[in-house]
């Protein structure tokens, strides 16, 4: 029998995913013995058209990090899912939108205007800026990919089967998901591979340090602090999402005291993750004077970075629409 | 429940209330289209004995399983029709209510299309949830049939006596070391021919020679759990020192060595570490003030009765009770040092050591002397620590200090006819029985009665001599009075450390810190929580007369309770999915009645919700980071069906 076709694509994202494949050390060994890579432009040099001739549906899966910022990337997602029995998104980015979806809240001629022109370091007199179709020296004309009004997240372009959580996902949660893709037991559509049922707190060492009631007084900002790594860090003040994240991480930031960004994503239930996390945090704020409410969340300098950090693309807000674009 | 629902969906007239303005055919026509829907009518009256046939008729005719009603309020008719869906044998919670009376027909009776559109989309909205509602099981409690009552007050006093006379038990704690509250501390009472303590005293007779009632002093409230018809009590009982055995024979008081004012008689005289706090106090024991107690022993040696034991420890006490009533009292103003001279000039007293001073029993046996000398010039000043006279009073009126100022200014004319009398007041609130009339008599007996608006100048001059200065809003002139006495009328505040019963007991209290009742008109002696009621002045100002009705009429509101043997709570509570749980126990400081707790199942943390202390109030859904807690009757997906109902056409 032919061993699983797997193919590995990336869109608009850091890198950092395929990182994090990499980081299966060894065991990418086991993965290339069990599998064929058949398209993984980072490491491979294989062409779009050795995509485009294979057969309909004869890729097993499709790993596609990042979120779909650009023509190509839509382009390219569209084709791996016409090819693949499953597509997997891998990652926050490709998920919920990532960081780079928090580019959403700013339109596209204000992201352009800023990174070509506005930014403190950049130099350009010649006031050049991307252009779709440009005619080269030698007559040529070379054409650019479109820079989307917006990054979405993969679903909202093309069917989505799984989901692989994480900015990046771990090496384990990684395995993990291969192990289940492979053991030809399919978990009910739309699943999140890898990871937990339940969010971080239940895996969390500091879970058994909080109090009876979590309630907080003070937001401490992390550069504020030096935070005592044996207590929970929520109760220390800082602005951990532990409670709101899905578990499976192995809680690698809280063990460097570092409170939780939420980068595994929301649980099953939750519609919007920022919105309950927004909602959770505002509830264990202990004052009922509204000015004291007001004093203390205004500790919150970027709510969106915080709380919408890797899933605005994907929110109920999804970002700044003009009203040119509804 | 997997049945596919079938639905019926019953459409009120109210007579023209809602026909009026509702197009009612269009909208029977577009919810007998509404996915699930089987059949949907309409009657004039839908509450009527006529209207609840056709819903109980649809019921067993269509074979139904969900029912909505479109019509008045919830709040108005929900217990109705859920009768209707139990007497037709379908369990009550499947029944949603739209009301399409204040929402639709009311508020847009200008606008016959505009009420009708909104009719059909909240309908289609309740449609939407009521596919998804879920049968739901009362909850039921067995009534405990004891009683707590704090504080041993006139309020708590008249509560437990009228609590035992019914047959309840009834356990009265008060933390101080006799009952009998601030009216022990009164003269002469206002409204009658009787002293405070005497009305105490006759008031401890009937509540002692009950069996059923049984008194801690001495003692506070440590801690509750459980809840209505089921709570469990820990009091801590703080060591006395001395015993039932002591005979009151005064011989340790002889030798004490420490000398300390007397709170009992606000500071006008003093007393030992060990004491009998006044003549008639109830238990008749002295006890041994431990903050200021040498450890000297004398008393010890001389106690003929072997009654003293500096060695005792405080005791913790376990209670069950069905009910709570709390009547903590209040505590009188003190003005701080300097406010209208007091503390500054011992001629500046409180009404209080007033009433102490003008008592014969009192410890300066009724005579009023300042070093020595009768006040001839004596100025009331009323409205002291009230109506924001000055910056740290408090907003309200305090209702008894008019009429118990002109009270002592009636005793003081009587034993002084020569003396000059003044009361200053912002205003004079004679309200109760027979007050009106004292008030007339001050006038008669020469009182001189002056208003002010601006708090009054008490000047203390530097050889000891006072004068009142203020501007009198009558005569429109600035006064100035020469005073051997003035005396402050204070009025009243929460008690100390109130805030400590109110968080055991779960009670909510107003901007002032007294408690608040359930609903001021409709609920006044019973608090929000189920199971506890309030009387006496710890919900506010009132007189001796209103504290003792409130102590009766709170009492008779426990024993509704208490007199049952079951109590029934509506399931609309909180309930945890254990399977999606964290234990993350960020709900369990959000919940305000202390519900949920972490219990370890699996090695794992989960939250539960005890079902007897949960008011369903949703904090604990909506702060639930990963949507494990979910509210009966209000689900999250429920309440999604509905939105997504309201948004797509
Ligand atoms: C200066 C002044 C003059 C007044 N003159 C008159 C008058 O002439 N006529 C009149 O009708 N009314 C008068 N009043 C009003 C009268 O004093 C009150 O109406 C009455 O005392 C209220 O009774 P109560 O039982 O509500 O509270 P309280 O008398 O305050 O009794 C409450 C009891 O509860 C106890 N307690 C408090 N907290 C706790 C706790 N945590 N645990 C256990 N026990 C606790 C307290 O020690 C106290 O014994 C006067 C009040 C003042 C301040
Ligand atoms: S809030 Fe953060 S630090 Fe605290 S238990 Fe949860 S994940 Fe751990
Ligand atoms: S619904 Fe309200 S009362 Fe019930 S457990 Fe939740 S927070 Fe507490
Ligand atoms: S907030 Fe939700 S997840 Fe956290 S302990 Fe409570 S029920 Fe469990």
């Amino acid at each position: 029998m032919d061993k699983p076709k797997i193919a590995f694509y990336w869109c608009a994202s850091c890198g950092g995913c395929e990182e994090a494949t990499v980081d299966l050390a060894e065991k990418i060994l086991d993965v290339v013995n069990l599998v064929d890579i058949v398209f993984w432009p980072v490491a491979m040099d294989y062409k779009v058209e050795d995509v485009e001739k294979l057969p309909d549906g004869s890729i097993t899966a499709s790993f596609i990090n990042g979120g779909v910022r650009l023509s190509e990337h839509e382009e390219m997602v569209k084709l791996l899912r016409r090819k693949s029995k499953l597509v997997i998104a891998y990652g926050a980015c490709s998920s919920w939108g990532g960081i780079p979806g928090l580019a959403n809240l700013y339109s596209r001629e204000e992201i352009l205007r800023y990174v070509y022109h506005e930014a403190p370091t950049v130099e350009n007199p010649q006031k050049i800026q991307p252009q779709l179709r440009i005619k080269a020296e030698e007559g040529i004309t070379l054409e650019l990919p479109e820079f989307l009004p917006r990054l979405l997240p993969l679903d909202l372009v093309v069917d989505v089967d799984y989901y692989v959580p994480g900015c990046p996902p771990t090496p384990e949660v990684t395995w993990k998901a291969i192990e289940t893709l492979l053991s030809g037991n399919l978990p009910a559509k739309g699943s999140v591979l890898g990871a937990l049922d339940k969010s971080l707190c239940y895996d969390c060492p500091l879970n058994e340090t909080k109090p009876e009631k979590v309630l907080i007084k003070e937001i401490k900002r992390p550069h504020e602090v030096i935070a005592d790594p044996t207590k929970c860090l929520l109760i220390q003040g800082l602005v951990c999402l532990g409670p709101v994240t899905r578990g499976g991480c192995g809680a690698l930031c809280i063990k460097a005291a570092m409170p939780c960004t939420g980068c595994f994503g929301p649980l099953d239930e939750v519609i919007d993750y920022g919105g309950k996390a927004i909602s959770y945090f505002a509830s264990i704020v202990d004052y009922s004077d509204e000015q004291e409410i007001e004093k203390t969340l205004g500790k919150i300098l970027d709510p969106m970075g915080i709380f919408y950090r890797y899933s605005l693309p994907a929110s109920r807000l999804r970002g700044k629409i003009t009203i040119a674009e509804r | 429940m997997n049945e596919e629902p079938r639905i019926g969906v019953y459409i009120c007239h109210c007579g023209v209330n809602i026909a009026g303005s509702v197009n009612i055919k269009e909208v029977v026509e577009y919810a007998k289209n509404l996915p699930n829907v089987i059949e949907a009518r309409d009657y004039i009256f839908m509450c009527s004995a006529p209207g609840q046939e056709i819903i109980k008729e649809g019921i067993k005719k269509c074979n139904l399983n969900r029912v909505v009603v479109a019509a008045c309020s919830p709040t108005m008719h929900e217990h109705t029709f859920r009768n209707v869906l139990a007497e037709a044998g379908i369990n009550p919670y499947l029944l949603e209510m739209v009301n399409i009376r204040e929402q639709c027909s009311w508020v847009h009776s200008d606008n016959k299309e505009a009420a009708t559109t909104k009719a059909k989309l909240l309908i289609r909205m309740a449609v939407a949830k009521a596919s998804l509602l879920e049968p739901l099981k009362e909850i039921t409690f067995k009534v405990n049939k004891n009683v707590l009552v704090i504080g041993g007050g006139v309020a708590g006093l008249s509560a437990a006596r009228d609590l035992a006379a019914k047959g309840f038990k009834v356990y009265l704690i008060e933390r101080k070391p006799v009952i009998g509250g601030n009216t022990a501390r009164l003269g002469r009472l206002a409204h009658a021919e009787i002293k405070g303590i005497d009305l105490v005293g006759e008031l401890s007779r009937q509540v002692l020679s009950s069996p059923n009632i049984h008194i801690y002093v001495d003692t506070e409230l440590a801690n509750v759990d459980g809840s209505v018809g089921d709570f469990k009590i820990k009091l801590v009982k703080n060591p006395r020192y001395v015993n039932e055995k002591c005979n009151l024979c005064g011989e340790c008081v002889k030798v004490c060595p420490v000398d300390v004012p007397n709170e009992y008689e606000f500071g006008v005289s003093s007393r030992k570490a060990i004491y009998l706090p006044f003549r008639e106090a109830y238990p008749p024991i002295y006890v041994v003030d431990s903050e200021n107690c040498t450890r000297c022993f004398e008393c010890v040696k001389v106690c003929p009765m072997n009654a003293i034991n500096l060695a005792e420890k405080t005791e913790e006490i376990e209670l069950t009770v069905g009910a709570i009533i709390i009547a903590a009292g209040h505590e009188p103003y003190e003005p701080p040092i300097g406010e209208f001279g007091y503390g500054v000039s011992s001629r500046v007293i409180t009404l209080f050591q007033l009433e102490r001073m003008l008592d014969e029993a009192g410890p300066t046996k009724g005579e009023l002397k300042l070093d020595g000398r009768e006040p001839k010039n004596i100025v009331f000043i009323t409205c002291v620590g009230s109506l924001n006279t000055t910056p740290n009073a408090y907003p309200y009126c305090s209702r008894m200090c008019c009429s118990s100022t002109i009270k002592n200014a009636l005793m003081i004319r009587e034993k002084y006819p020569e003396a000059n009398i003044y009361i200053l007041h912002r205003d004079i609130r004679t309200y109760s029985r027979g007050d009106e009339q004292l008030y007339l008599k001050a006038g008669e007996s020469l009182i001189r009665f002056a208003r002010y608006r601006e708090a009054p100048n008490v000047i203390v001059n530097p050889d000891g001599s006072i004068n009142v200065r203020f501007f009198e809003e009558t005569i429109q002139e600035e006064v100035f009075l020469p005073a051997d006495l003035v005396v402050l009328s204070v009025g009243m505040k929460p008690p100390k450390d109130i805030d400590k019963v109110r968080t055991i007991v779960k009670v909510g209290c107003g901007p002032e810190g007294f408690l608040r009742e359930a609903h001021l008109k409709l609920r006044p002696v019973e608090a929000a929580t189920d199971g506890v009621y309030l009387a006496g002045t710890v919900t506010g100002p009132k007189n001796v007369i209103e504290s003792i009705e409130s102590g009766s009429a709170a009492a008779s509101k426990a024993s509704t309770l208490l007199t049952k043997e079951e109590v029934r709570v509506e399931p609309l509570i909180a309930v945890v999915d254990e399977e999606r749980c964290s234990g993350c126990s960020i709900c369990i400081g959000v919940c305000p009645y202390g519900a949920i707790r972490l219990k370890t199942q699996e090695k794992a943390r989960v939250a539960e919700v005890d079902p007897a202390l949960c008011k369903g109030c949703g904090a604990c859904a909506a702060s639930c980071p990963t949507g494990a807690m979910q509210q009966f009757g209000f689900k999250d997906a429920q309440l999604k069906s509905q939105v997504l109902a309201a948004l797509t056409k």
